[in-house]
């Protein structure tokens, strides 16, 4: 077997068998672990593969959680109900920001993004008889007595069980054509276009993937937490995103896992200290694009015989044979044009 | 019926005419060269033809079929094939998997075929590998498949992208500066792969270049731009004593010459 | 009628500090393509140095401006130098990437140092708290020496770069990046200096506002939103249109706060970017050709 699915069966075997032995807090730590990676793989679906510079992950999250949790306690229905419609919310409203994407590209694609995030995160904040407010709910547990287990086991499973089919999925769908055409359209938007790729139907896929991935995730966190607050899904959130595909690495399937893990084993280090956490996910962040922009699995990558994945996320210079301006003042900065 | 028509299309982009009532046809099977100094807007001739840019006037109509104003990528879908002037292959794929990409329109796998993994998702996966490493075959290029897009010298990236332009079996493409950076040698090789693939494949080619000793060499048909006008087209030989080529290359001059190769 | 003057009065020194902060994200991005995604931090950055200088270390006022405006200068520099010049070659997607990190590097260290989450610093107003009536207007003298300050920002600013080299060179370099190479303009210290430029307007912006409402450290994201929803209504390639979009988001805001409510003052900007966006893709004063690939 590969490596890189060895390190991934390995991963959920430990996962699996985990609740047999850890106490309650590293339950829910790896519970939270098991979410992070479901959002990271969302968002580098959208990013990593699709190109699709938006900021809107953190709010998907939030507007699947508040809507699985929110049908729950207003209107009372089962959370084996609230939970698929809270996901497929974030999956229709994901899907719509697609319309500005194709119109949008670049900074105005990530400035609407994030004015929208903030706008949602507003939402929750604000429309207090709705939501709310700013001081969040609880919210009740599914009930697992049916089968003999705690809430927080039953949870837990059904977390393990999304998480490996989730992953399951996006690991097929990179694999295929509409894996390529995602690339292609992330690589060379025109060339992609002239073989084509429509691009409306695959910006449109690739928000809703990352709408449904973010808006599961966010299904789960009200049975995971017993708690909803619009604090669980601001800027920050967005910021931890990012960072985990980035320290992950861009483009990878793997990396989302890797970056997710290691990154909620970071953020529970650093939970006493707020100010702490913005600092170091943030030079995390700097430091990774600067260094190490393709992330650890590069590493792995090179140094682990066997692992290799499709599709590898390439930026903007990896085309010797084009000269771009920024290249061309950096090298001759001094006033000579170095070609 | 003429493989593409434009006719009396006019571009402009901020205050600057690219073009100005362009009208050509191009006959099936043919190869059509397009000539002229920078700035002529031969680019932007083909970009109006694969639907990148939209014509404020003039029409563009494919086999017969008018295209004014589609999506690229639904022209793409009626037989129409490009390549680029700097290397548009996907950095981020293996020489392989860009043929691959090549034959998207011939795909009908989704996201529900690729989560399933069917029996026709895998079988269509493997034709596409098949077609795609035949089409290196081609051009020669099989030993390559598995290197990434970008570890490529020059020009067997250019060769490599033709190839992935001609895998999708479309009956016109559309080649911007095919030649360009290329060494005599490697111009010498493009001629017969051109030739072949008009000759073997019956694709009906229009190319902007500026190497005019390919253009005349393997055009039956050569179009002269300027300024955004046609300002001729004819055989390679006609054009090559036309006066008014002369001048746009030149200037005027008392004693005819010929444009510089 | 006296509350809706109040209102436009208020909308347009609100608007005109909007309006600074635009400026600063329209000079980046003309010279470099880039917005910075950290330039609200930088503003709240030029905030809390004023405070620290002026309140802390009591020194007086002018002083203390003046350093906290050198100060976001400085660090605008390095943003440059860690952010944009080691990744302008890998593409848009990294530098906006390393510009959160830094945003996000920024505002924890201001949490750290000056306060926590539901701190705010308050700055001292700068003249009494009086009223003054101009007609039939009723302003705040606070507010009418805000305004005047924020006018003579923009003079200074226009006056840099009309009358200077080094705004010329910058304005040189932002319209034809190769032809200024060619005669010999050093591009990417101009770079270097446009960001510091960009910050320091922040800064300034920044120490302006501080006696209107109170510092903290998330205030850096809620004014870049609106500075940046403003620069896009103007065009974000206009200066002019920078200035006339912050005005118009300024007093858009106070409207609606008016006729809807006060909370939704923290979303007006987001209707107003998505409104540019979709109505006026190029913005009031923009030029054609920045939008699509």
């Amino acid at each position: 077997m590969a490596s890189h699915r060895a390190f991934l069966v390995a991963l959920f075997a430990a996962l699996a068998v985990l609740p047999t032995v850890a106490n309650q807090y590293t339950l829910f730590v790896a519970n939270l672990m098991m979410l992070y990676i479901i959002l990271a793989l969302g968002l580098n679906l959208l990013v990593g593969f699709a190109g699709q510079l938006a900021f809107a992950n953190a709010a998907m999250y939030g507007i699947g959680a508040y809507g699985a949790a929110l049908l729950q306690v207003r209107l009372g229905l089962s959370y084996w109900i609230a939970a698929p419609c809270g996901a497929l919310l974030a999956m229709a409203i994901g899907t719509l920001l697609a319309f500005p994407a194709l119109r949008l590209s670049g900074i105005y694609l990530a400035l609407a993004t994030l004015a929208f995030a903030q706008f949602t995160q507003w939402v929750l904040l604000h429309w207090n008889t709705v939501t709310f407010g700013a001081g969040g709910f609880p919210v009740p547990q599914p009930d697992f007595s049916a089968l003999g287990m705690s809430p927080d086991r039953g949870i837990y499973y059904v977390s393990w069980v999304v998480t490996v089919v989730l992953l399951a999925f996006a690991w097929r769908v990179v694999r295929s054509r509409v894996g390529r055409a995602f690339v292609a359209m992330r690589d060379r938007e025109l060339a992609a276009q002239a073989l084509g790729v429509d691009l409306l139907r695959y910006k449109a896929m690739a928000f809703a993937l990352s709408g449904f991935y973010a808006g599961t995730a966010g299904a789960l966190y009200p049975a995971v937490l017993a708690y909803v607050s619009p604090e669980g899904f601001d800027l920050f959130q967005m910021i931890l995103h990012k960072a985990m595909i980035v320290v992950g690495g861009m483009g990878s399937i793997v990396g989302s896992v890797i970056g997710a893990s290691l990154l909620v084993y970071l953020l529970e280090v650093l939970r006493q200290f707020k100010a702490t956490q913005e600092i170091v996910f943030g030079a995390l962040l700097l430091a990774f694009v600067l260094f190490q922009p393709r992330g650890l699995v590069d590493f792995l990558k090179r140094w682990v015989p066997g692992w290799a994945e499709p599709l590898h996320y390439a930026s903007d210079r990896e085309s010797p044979s084009e000269i771009t301006v920024a290249d061309e003042l950096v090298a001759g900065s001094g006033g000579e044009p170095s070609r | 019926m003429s493989s593409l028509t434009v006719t009396n299309v006019s571009v402009a982009f901020g205050g600057v005419q690219a073009l100005s009532d362009v009208s050509l046809a191009v006959s099936p099977g043919q190869i059509v060269g397009v000539i002229g100094p920078n700035g002529a807007g031969k680019t932007t001739l083909l970009n109006v033809i694969c639907g990148v840019s939209r014509p404020d006037r003039g029409e563009v109509s494919l086999h017969g079929t008018l295209v004014t104003g589609w999506k690229p990528s639904r022209i793409a879908g009626l037989g129409l094939g490009r390549t680029f002037q700097t290397s548009q292959l996907f950095p981020g794929m293996t020489v392989l998997e860009n043929l691959m990409t090549g034959l998207h329109l011939r795909g009908r796998v989704g996201l529900i075929a690729a989560a399933f993994r069917t029996p026709s998702m895998k079988r269509e996966e493997a034709e596409m590998r098949e077609r795609a490493l035949a089409a290196l075959d081609f051009v020669g290029m099989r030993a390559v498949a598995g290197r990434s897009g970008t570890a490529l010298s020059f020009g067997q990236q250019r060769v490599v992208e033709i190839a992935r332009a001609l895998i999708g079996d479309p009956k016109v493409v559309l080649l911007d500066e095919p030649a360009v950076g290329l060494s005599p040698p490697r111009v010498a090789e493009l001629d017969i792969l051109l030739r072949r693939i008009r000759d073997e494949r019956g694709i009906t080619l229009m190319m902007i270049e500026h190497v005019i000793r390919l253009v005349m060499e393997v055009s039956e048909r050569v179009i002269v731009m300027n300024s955004g006008h046609k300002i001729a087209e004819g055989r390679p030989d006609d054009i090559r004593r036309n006066p008014d080529v002369i001048e746009a290359y030149l200037g005027r001059h008392d004693d005819a010459r010929r444009p510089a190769p | 009628m006296l509350v809706l003057s109040y209102r436009l009065v208020t909308g347009i020194t609100t608007g005109a500090l909007y309006a600074l902060v635009a400026l600063g994200i329209v000079v980046v991005y003309k010279a470099t393509e880039v917005v910075n995604l950290a330039h609200g931090e930088l503003f709240m950055m030029g905030g809390f140095l004023a405070y620290t200088l002026h309140v802390m270390v009591k020194l007086p006022y002018v002083p203390s401006v003046l350093l906290a405006v050198a100060g976001s200068f400085a660090i605008g520099i390095l943003t440059d130098r860690v952010a944009f010049r080691p990744l302008m070659k890998e593409g848009l997607v990294s530098v906006l990437l390393a510009t959160i990190g830094i945003s996000f590097i920024l505002k924890g260290t201001a949490r750290v140092l000056w306060g926590g989450k539901g701190d705010y610093l308050a700055f001292p107003p700068l003249v009494s708290p009086e009223p003054i009536r101009i007609g039939n207007v009723m302003i705040m003298s606070q507010q009418l020496v805000v305004l005047l300050a924020a006018l003579v920002v923009m003079l200074v600013f226009a006056a840099f770069f009309k009358t200077t080299r080094a705004g010329k060179f910058m304005q040189a370099t932002a319209s034809n990046p190769r032809a200024a190479a060619l005669v010999g303009i050093h591009v990417s210290r101009v770079y270097m200096y446009t960001f510091g430029v960009g910050a320091a307007v922040a800064g300034a912006s920044a120490v302006l506002m501080a006696p209107l409402t109170l510092l903290y450290p998330d205030i850096g994201f809620a004014l870049f939103i609106k500075g940046f929803a403003a620069a896009v209504l103007g065009g974000l390639t206009s200066v002019p249109g920078a200035i006339i979009g912050g005005l118009l988001v300024g007093i858009f805001e106070q409207l609606a706060a008016g006729f809807i409510g006060t909370t939704i003052q923290d979303v007006s900007a987001f209707v107003v970017i998505m409104f540019a966006l979709i109505f006026l893709p190029t913005g009031i004063l923009g030029v054609r050709g920045a939008r699509k690939i």
